[in-house]
């Protein structure tokens, strides 16, 4: 309750029946008048209200309201306590999962580390494998390839062979003359030495 | 209002009835139908709170919060209105809250009578008051005291007129403390009793006019209804400032 109507309800607590008031005062002028202002009953209420009031104060001093007192205190007591011990569960419970959080992170990090390990390991796997069909694959090349050097060594000489078997024939078809299948083929055989030495040049 | 044939006068029920004849130092003493329902009020009220404490449960049933919500009312009325100094005084303003809720609340059950529409009972307990708060100040502030009369700030041509204003307005306090709640019963009352016997007599009109009497009974529900509000707030009303002129007298201001 604000100030301002705790005055506004005072000023009507007091006007409404101050109003009543002056009709009672003016209805009852011709009788007796009221019974509150006669003094001849005031020594009684006095000493009663002393007495009565005084014995209300003891009771409720003394038993009413350390009781409900005590009651109130022990209340706030238990249920400070209760909140003390949810606070301090819920800070285990906090610390318990930031545990478990901080171990799902390392296996985590363990996992990862673990996966790019065995890719490295795998990698140098395959790289050693590569090598190895590498190497195989330029033998079996070097192998071919001094076959077919071979092969193209004795080509070349039965080449020169063909060439001085054809000049022996066409000199003898165009010129008449027998030459001798030695002549033929050492000369068949420089001409070739001469344009193998024209090629390199 | 007249005072005609088989109608009571409004301000009958105000009446001190002596009930056991007593005297005391050449004083009439005696237990009347006041005292019995100051007796009931602190009785009553007593066994309600006690009782309703007897289990004091952890969690209260409905007896104790009633009885616990009375408490912290009043204990948050002073806490908030005196602050901690106000401890000490807290059982005294929670009886005075207990003694004038039940008193005036006991007063509206019909036949019953209420100590609290008496100028000399709400008279005796704020005079105790302002003397008790005046004496509690002088104990703490002692000379000091005197400087309450003195608005601070105020410019110095108008400190006597206005020490004038603050020492009436101080000497009123118990004059207006008490008669507030005095005329309030009074006029409540009173205002039940013409309302009621505006009923009654048209009712004895007969035939068709008794029906002319049902205005003044709902009116009659309609103002018992707003007594009770004004039982409760008149009980408030005078501790809340019974607190405030306590706390005057702890802190000046």
């Amino acid at each position: 309750m604000t100030e301002n109507t705790r005055n506004r309800l005072t000023a009507i607590a007091v006007a409404l029946p101050a109003l009543i008031l002056a009709k009672v005062f003016a209805a009852s002028a011709s009788e007796p008048g009221l019974p509150q202002l006669d003094i001849a009953t005031w020594p009684s209420q006095l000493f009663w209200l002393v007495v009565l009031f005084g014995a209300g104060y003891l009771v409720m001093a003394k038993i009413v309201t350390p009781r409900i007192g005590a009651v109130l205190e022990e209340r706030r007591q238990t249920v400070d306590d209760d909140l003390e011990k949810a606070r301090a569960a819920s800070a285990d419970a906090a610390k318990i999962r930031a545990d478990y959080e901080s171990d799902l992170e390392k296996a985590r990090i363990e996992a990862a580390e673990f996966a790019k390990q065995a890719a490295m390991e795998a990698t140098k796997k395959a790289e050693a494998a590569d090598a190895k069909v590498a190497q195989k694959l330029s033998n079996k090349v070097a192998k071919a390839e001094a076959k077919l050097a071979e092969a193209q060594a004795s080509a070349m000489a039965n080449l020169n062979d063909v060439a001085a078997e054809a000049a022996m024939a066409a000199v003898a078809s165009l010129a008449g003359i027998k030459v001798s299948g030695a002549q033929a083929r050492k000369t068949a055989s420089s001409i070739a030495t001469k344009l193998a030495k024209r090629e390199t040049n | 209002m007249s005072n005609s044939e088989g109608m009571h006068s409004p301000v009958e029920q105000f009446e001190i009835k002596p009930l056991v004849e007593l005297s005391l130092g050449g004083y009439d003493v005696s237990f009347t139908n006041s005292s019995l329902f100051m007796l009931l009020a602190i009785g009553v009220s007593a066994i309600f709170l006690i009782s309703a404490m007897r289990r004091a449960d952890m969690v209260p049933g409905r007896m104790q919060g009633m009885a616990e919500m009375m408490y912290e009312f009043v204990a948050e009325m002073v806490r908030s209105n005196v602050g901690s100094q106000g401890r000490p005084y807290f059982p005294f303003i929670f009886t005075l809250f207990v003694f004038l809720l039940f008193g005036n609340m006991l007063g509206l059950i019909p036949y019953s009578y209420t100590f609290t529409s008496q100028i000399i009972v709400t008279f005796a307990m704020a005079a105790f008051v302002f003397v008790g708060v005046t004496v509690i100040a002088l104990f703490k502030h002692g000379l000091h005291f005197f400087s309450f009369f003195v608005p601070a700030g105020a410019p110095k041509v108008l400190i006597p007129f206005l020490i004038v204003i603050e020492v009436i307005s101080y000497f009123v306090r118990p004059v207006s403390l008490s008669v507030r709640l005095f005329a309030n019963m009074l006029a409540g009352h009173t205002m039940l009793k013409v309302f009621a016997g505006l009923a009654v007599m048209i009712s004895g009109a007969g035939g068709l006019a008794m029906a002319g009497s049902l205005l003044p009974f709902l009116a009659l529900i309609g103002l018992t209804g707003l007594e009770v509000l004004v039982a409760a707030l008149q009980a408030y009303v005078f501790t809340i400032l019974t607190c405030m002129y306590l706390n005057d007298a702890l802190h000046l201001h």
